[in-house]
């Protein structure tokens, strides 16, 4: 049996999972100060009926992350950079103890100047004066050569041994220096934090019988076990929207291209996937504004619930973004856009009167009938709903390619379906379908299809390799892992190269019984040419397990 | 000479008509020829440094897939011989498209300016084009201001050559057009490519001083290129008024380059780019592709974006490594003054250049095509119109390692006044029915009615763009 649990912003959602049937299904609102609490409180109800020792697997997706960095909570940092030519960072603004050192490397991986070490030091006396003890090192093409970063490292440790340190190449080996420093700099914000929590929430369930793998759910759909991501704790962000496209995979597994639609209480998240597989960002998520290395998914939020409070202001109808409480028909103070719904099909959703009332009090002084206003409201809905998923299409179109090939082998693509995910979607769905002239799909589960994604997301890796023959050496984006390589070295050596390690490192994250399933999704070579001939190559070979779901798993019965 | 300097900083986010285009389309998957220096490779580590710069992440920068240029787009410029097709392949149309769709966000207010970036380069290619010369085979520029010129209806437009080569192709397009301004400094034609872009190319009879050349001597160095800028460049710009102005922008200036002998930096770049100011900057030749390109072209991109580019250097630059010398000051002091000279007096020139009487002026050419190893011999046939630039006539005949072919053009300006667009039309039509001797296709490019015909004499077949 599996659990899959999803803490999201207002409600936390569990399910037990077993053999294509879900056994238990739970729903309780989130303690926004107490999130353990509230996996907990989930955990419990669902183990109601079942021995501990039952459960093969648990998965967790939290906003813990997440709301962290929204409140601007976590651990001081200062941050080194090691930038050489370039951007003037001394206008990078957006953190507090930034120090710039000299010291350059280039493309190839070749150090151009030598670091500043007497900068180092007094950077090093400067942040433990200010009581920090934390410091994220980045420096300018540190995933080609890690040697500025690692220097840099040793000479703060050999001053200061109880400095906590992580360096550039660690985090991230992906070109995007901006990005890499963003997310060593939030990474060393975050690990405390995430590491207490994860292993308190690692205790509590050990504690309740279950020795099964804990996995944590990431931003790009796939799961990681959980002592591996105490050291990347910025992965975490953002899978709530991953448990929901996940979700909505799990529950239709074929080729089409859908559009996933995930409509809460306040906002509607949007996902993509095309033709059989989720879309991710080309550009990393954006952690307060800024892009990170964070692979996840191109998602898209707006504020439009289905308890978006209704109003009529200055002669405009409006939707949101607030959300004063449950929509009338529940309970609720003001018309929503579930009111709207309800008030056109005849109480199908709940009460008609508290619907019909709450709209009359908009509709009279804005001079319609109540079931003008409701109209107005779904179609008003419906067009912001629509704009965005144009707009994702649009930008999927886009996305720049670099190749002829991949530029005139382009085709526009259309959505076959909308699966609707989330409490709210029944009733939208067929509407949005419509208008968009595909199918509607919304699965019994779909109120909790973003715990059933998290309980069934198979764990995903990503491995980028860079060969230079002339240098005979080869790095990997992940843990700053490098090789040398032959000068005769060919393309299917580096594939090869590229195979063994993403095997070697499944394996030590104990992930190696999916190391098979990969797919290389980048092959690239280039001939250095100087002087009329070739002498070396350049590959860049991406190789990665997927996101999908575990193996077995064929779907759930409704 | 300091650059200014910004208090913006760098991730203040940017109003959408504030910021700064970018189509970077490296063709990592085309090369005129595995070892040939417009190669795969040849943006490659320029891709490494702006990915791993980020520069694209930041708001001031908006990043634009480019798309095929149309046939049609060519055409308005090109007679490709014997079609578009066979002149322009995907690789050229997307080099192409590129710089149209930062012309569309440009002239659509999306953006303040743009770059393309793009391979394979264009401003060798001249308005006949029978193959690849100085490894262009279209005019990414011309293709552009034409489509401008058309779509959005601009009239007056400059288009400044910094390739370290002579722009002969662009040239050679606007050489009747008296409302395009076109600027090119260069290395001394006697000691480089193409061999020409000497001071007396002034234009033709009735578009004259609006081509202006600057020959620079070898060796030449920031300082020099920005005397250039401030004394001649930008004083013509500010007289001209252009609606539209245009950086040809290749980076082969640069000290390192393995083709040209110049001692220009990457921060000379971008102070040209921020003097200059280009609504549009495309991308022409430079193949220093490890320690020119990656920072020069982050140089014009921060520079276009406002970004401050003081820490901008190459690995390998010091401060006054390349001085100006005093004999190449003078030399160039001179260039300026003539040329500005030629600039002032160009109402002049072609008032006295319109022959008394003579229906038509000509002049013969040669014109060798290095890439495709094509050698062309073109009469040129100009009528002189008294009330517009004249409707234009070629004769060309070119023979190559593919044959020998004869084809007969006729060009109708934007600005051609009603007679000539009449008789231009007639003309065509007598050809139709009488062939030249050996002639294998007439073409008629009409670009007030914005259609571009070309007739097979053998197959007897007219072709309309
Ligand atoms: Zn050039
Ligand atoms: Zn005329």
């Amino acid at each position: 049996m599996l659990i899959g649990i999803d803490v999201g912003g207002t409600f936390t959602d569990g399910v037990l999972y077993h053999d294509h049937k879900i056994l238990r299904s739970m729903k309780s609102p989130t303690e926004s100060d107490n999130l353990q609490a509230s996996v907990l409180a989930v955990l419990d109800e669902l183990l109601k009926d079942t021995r501990g020792s039952d459960i093969a697997r648990v998965v967790l997706s939290t906003t813990l992350v997440t709301n962290l960095l929204a409140t601007g909570g976590g651990d001081k940092v200062a941050l080194i950079l090691i930038p050489g030519p370039g951007l003037n960072l001394r206008q990078l603004r957006f953190f507090n103890f930034a120090y710039i050192v000299e010291g350059a490397t280039d493309f190839r991986g070749r150090i151009t100047e030598p670091l500043n070490k007497s900068q180092i030091e007094r950077a090093g006396e400067e942040i433990v004066a200010a009581g920090i003890d934390k410091v994220a090192i980045a420096g300018k093409f540190s995933p080609r050569n890690s040697s500025h970063e690692r220097e840099t490292k040793q000479i703060l440790l050999s001053r200061h041994p109880h400095l906590q340190i992580i360096t550039g190449f660690e985090v991230s080996g992906q070109l995007n220096f901006l990005r890499r420093t963003v997310t060593t700099y939030y990474t060393a914000v975050t690990k405390n934090t995430w590491a207490s929590f994860a292993t308190n929430v690692q205790a509590a369930i050990r504690a309740r019988g279950i020795d099964a793998a804990i996995d944590i759910l990431k931003a790009d759909g796939g799961t990681m076990p959980l002592p591996v991501s105490l050291q990347y704790p910025c992965e975490t962000i953002f899978s709530g929207p991953a448990a929901s496209t996940m979700g909505a995979y799990a529950l239709t597994l074929d080729e089409k291209t859908s559009v996933v639609i995930d409509i809460g209480g306040t906002t509607t998240d949007l996902a993509l996937i095309l033709e059989g597989e989720p879309l991710h960002s080309s550009r990393g998520a954006l952690i307060g504004g800024l892009h990170s290395n964070v692979r996840s998914f191109a998602t898209r939020a707006l504020a439009l619930g289905g308890d978006s409070a209704v109003r009529w202001q200055e002669g405009k109808l409006t939707i949101g973004p607030d959300r004063l409480g449950p929509a009338a028909c529940f309970g609720g103070p003001v018309a929503t856009p579930t009111d709207a719904i309800n008030l056109l099909k005849q109480g199908k959703l709940g009460p008609l009167p508290p619907s019909q009332q709450a709209l009359e009090k908009i509709a009279r002084p804005a001079g319609l009938t109540v079931a003008e206003l409701a109209q107005q409201t779904i179609d008003q809905a419906i067009a912001q709903l629509l704009a965005s998923i144009n707009d994702m299409f649009t930008a999927w179109e886009q996305e720049p390619a670099y190749k002829i090939w991949e530029l005139i082998h382009r085709r526009p693509v259309t959505a076959d379906r909308v699966i609707g995910i989330g409490a709210a979607a029944a009733a939208f769905m067929p509407l949005i379908a419509a208008k968009l002239g595909c199918r509607s799909f919304v699965h019994t589960y779909s109120p909790i299809a973003n715990a059933l994604g998290a309980a069934v997301s198979r764990p995903t890796l990503s491995l980028l390799l860079h060969a230079d023959t002339k240098r005979r050496h080869y790095h990997l984006n992940i843990d700053g892992i490098t090789g040398s390589c032959n000068s005769n070295w060919r393309l299917t050596d580096a594939k090869e190269e590229a195979r063994n390690q993403l095997r070697k490192i499944a394996q030590q994250r104990g992930i190696g019984h999916y190391a098979n399933q990969y797919e290389f999704f980048r092959e690239e070579q280039f001939n250095m040419i100087r002087g009329w001939s070739t002498t070396g190559k350049l590959y860049d070979v991406g190789i990665q397990i997927a996101p999908g779901v575990i193996d077995g798993f064929k779907g759930v019965q409704p | 000479m300091n650059p200014k300097t910004y208090n913006r900083p760098l991730y203040q986010p940017a109003a959408p008509y504030d910021q700064t285009g970018l189509v970077f389309f490296p063709a990592f998957d085309w090369a005129i020829s595995p070892t040939h220096p417009e190669r795969e490779e040849r943006l490659l580590y320029t891709r490494d440094q702006i990915f791993e710069e980020g520069i694209m992440d930041l708001p001031q920068i908006r990043q634009y897939q480019p798309r095929l240029a149309e046939l049609k787009d060519i055409a308005r410029v090109h007679f490709c011989v014997p079609n578009v097709a066979a002149q322009a392949s995907e690789a050229h149309r997307i080099a192409a498209g590129g710089a149209l769709v930062i012309a569309d966000a440009v002239l659509s207010d999306e953006i303040k300016n743009g770059f393309a970036l793009v391979r394979p380069p264009g401003h060798h290619a001249m308005r006949v084009a029978h193959g690849n010369r100085g490894f262009c085979n279209i005019n990414n520029e011309a293709i552009m201001v034409e489509y401008v010129r058309q779509k959005y209806g601009l009239r007056r437009v400059a288009i400044i050559d910094t390739d370290v080569h002579h722009g002969d192709g662009t040239q050679d397009i606007y050489w009747h057009d008296p409302d395009v301004l076109f600027i090119s400094f260069h290395q001394d034609g006697r000691t480089l490519y193409p061999g020409t872009g000497f001071m007396n190319e002034t234009g033709g009879p009735l578009a004259q001083g609006t081509t202006i050349n600057v020959p620079l001597p070898p060796g030449t160095t920031d300082e020099g290129i920005f005397y250039v800028l401030d004394n001649l460049v930008l004083p013509i710009l500010d007289e001209f008024q252009p609606e539209l102005i245009v950086n040809s922008a290749g980076q082969d200036n640069h000290y390192s380059d393995p083709l040209a002998n110049m001692s220009f930096s990457a921060r000379g770049y971008a102070i040209l780019n921020e003097k200059l100011a280009p609504d549009i900057a495309v991308l022409e030749g430079g193949y220093s592709i490890e320690t020119a390109l990656p920072y020069v072209n982050l140089g014009i991109i921060m520079a276009m974006a406002g970004l401050d580019y003081s820490n901008l250097y190459e690995p390998d630059y010091r401060q006054n490594r390349f001085k100006e010398n005093r004999n190449r000051m003078q030399q160039l002091e001179k260039i300026v003054q003539q040329q500005y000279h030629l600039f002032q007096r160009r109402h002049q020139l072609t008032a006295q250049g319109r022959p008394t009487g003579e229906p038509f002026y000509q002049r013969q050419r040669h014109i060798y095509y290095d890439t495709d190893q094509i050698r062309e011999q073109q009469l040129e046939t100009l009528r002189i119109c008294p009330r517009c630039p004249g409707y234009l006539m070629i004769d060309s005949e070119a023979a190559g390692p593919q044959g020998r072919i004869k084809v007969h053009c006729i060009s109708i300006p934007q600005q051609a006044c009603s007679g000539c667009q009449r008789a231009a039309r007639d003309h065509y039509a007598k050809m139709r029915r009488r062939p030249p001797e050996a002639c294998a296709y007439s073409y008629l490019q009409d670009r007030p009615r914005d259609t571009y015909q070309q007739y097979d004499y053998h197959r007897q077949r007219e072709q309309t763009l």
